[in-house]
């Protein structure tokens, strides 16, 4: 995906990465400068690695997607997946439609600056589907087949 | 992927050279980029886009995907011609599927990884005819689309997007020279019968979103000069279309393109002969600049 990101958003993930396997922790330049790139979606991202919500999920093909647990009872609305894919930039979530899709003011969701994070920290907890179920999850017909 | 499409000018060139060695460009100069032909609704970006696919499969070798709404009912003279003239293996080469919503092109597109490691291998040149049909913009107006359909074109976009990218990693695995995998869409962009003055993406909510994915666009213009003699209909023999590519890369370092063969700022003539033949012609940057 890092095609897609300006290269001073790619170089931070990048500082990030490098910092993160040294010291397993992000120094507060760092955190300062995530927030400043990528604004309050920064710290609401990291609160989702922090809580384990994002899940690599593959298949035998060797597709790869991103996946959000949403702890829908916390925030008291209806239960929601969302998938975000591996090689370019879109999130089923509203705050994707809006502020990057409809007003253009944000490169990404919290959702997938979460998956860039994931990866840089190498956090992200694996999980393996079947074809079948990468094809309905990628067209969106299934959440997480069971 | 807009180098495929300069190699299909190329090789449709109203003035024919050297076409024994039809090949894609190769270093910097190459675009493989995803692609959006878009114009004024009209039959002629399937044309193209079929003669699209013919060429790459027949000589380039490429396996060709064709998704369209519906089989494709009228084809001119020369194009059912360059059908009838592909040999078995080209033909075999092109595979048409027919999804008639935005669900079942999600899930068309969606299904294709489960194909990776089938003995045919999977496509290397993904095209989406008429795109407008499966993102609910038939009959839109400027404010008409709203923010669940510019979620649902950026859906089906980056799923293109993500497969192409997943297919090119694939046809590097098995070391085809096909690779990357490319992807080219058409996409209506038309109210009411008139094509809106200026950049239509500043109208059309839906565009803004494609371009997001599509970074190369082909425009397809038609021709309206007035010393022109008579204007015939749309895509019929005698009308006049002028063909540019614009996108990611134009301003920065793609200034020599007449030159290093580059598709970025390229200008190309189509025009469609009496037999209903597309030919093509490129626009010199001289020409354009006493325009
Ligand atoms: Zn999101």
């Amino acid at each position: 995906m890092t095609s897609y990101l300006p290269a001073v958003a790619e170089e931070l993930l990048r500082d990030i990465r490098k910092v993160y396997q040294e010291t397993t922790q992000i120094p507060d330049d760092l955190l300062l400068a995530l927030k400043f790139v990528f604004g309050p979606s920064a710290l609401q991202a990291l609160d989702l690695v922090d809580q384990r919500s994002v899940t690599c999920l593959s298949s035998p093909s060797g597709r790869k997607v991103f996946q959000f647990l949403l702890y829908a009872q916390v925030i008291g609305g209806s239960g929601h997946l969302y998938t975000c894919y591996a090689s370019c930039h879109y999130c089923p979530c509203p705050a994707f439609a809006f502020s990057v899709l409809r007003r253009n003011d944000s490169l990404l969701c919290k959702h997938i600056l979460a998956a860039y994070l994931c990866q840089a920290m190498g956090l992200s907890q694996h999980e393996t589907v079947t074809d079948q179920q990468m094809s309905d999850i990628l067209s969106g017909k299934a959440g997480r087949g069971t | 992927m807009a180098d495929i499409l300069a190699l299909v000018f190329r090789h449709n060139n109203a003035q024919p050279r050297d076409l024994k060695n039809l090949s894609f460009a190769s270093g910097p100069d190459r675009n493989t980029l995803p692609c959006m032909i878009v114009g004024e609704r009209c039959g002629i970006k399937t044309s193209l886009l079929f003669l699209t696919a013919v060429t790459a499969a027949a000589e380039l070798g490429v396996r060709v995907l064709f998704l369209t709404p519906s089989p494709i009912q009228s084809l001119s003279g020369p194009l059912k011609d360059s059908l009838a003239n592909l040999d078995p293996d080209g033909l075999k080469k092109i595979k048409f599927m027919y999804p008639r919503s935005q669900e079942e092109l999600l899930q068309d597109v969606a299904s294709l990884h489960e194909c990776v490691r089938g003995p045919a291998g999977p496509p290397s040149l993904l095209i989406v005819d008429g795109l407008e049909h499966y993102l609910g913009a038939g009959g839109r107006g400027p404010t008409a689309a709203r923010g669940e359909d510019q979620s649902a074109a950026a859906h089906v976009a980056a799923l293109l997007a993500d497969t192409a990218a997943f297919l090119t990693q694939k046809l590097e695995e098995r070391g085809e020279a096909c690779a990357p995998c490319r992807v080219i869409v058409s996409f209506d962009v038309e109210w009411q019968g008139h094509t809106p003055p200026g950049d239509p993406s500043a109208q059309d909510p839906l565009l803004s979103v494609l371009d997001r994915y599509f970074s190369v666009r082909c425009t397809l213009d038609r021709d309206r000069n007035p010393a022109a003699p008579a204007p015939a209909a749309a895509g019929e023999p005698g009308d006049v279309w002028q063909i540019y590519f614009s996108g990611v890369g134009i301003a920065d370092g793609h200034t020599s393109a007449q030159e290093d063969g580059s598709v970025l700022g390229q200008q190309w003539r189509l025009a469609i002969r009496p037999n209903g033949a597309m030919e093509f012609s490129p626009v010199s940057a001289e020409s354009l600049a006493s325009m």
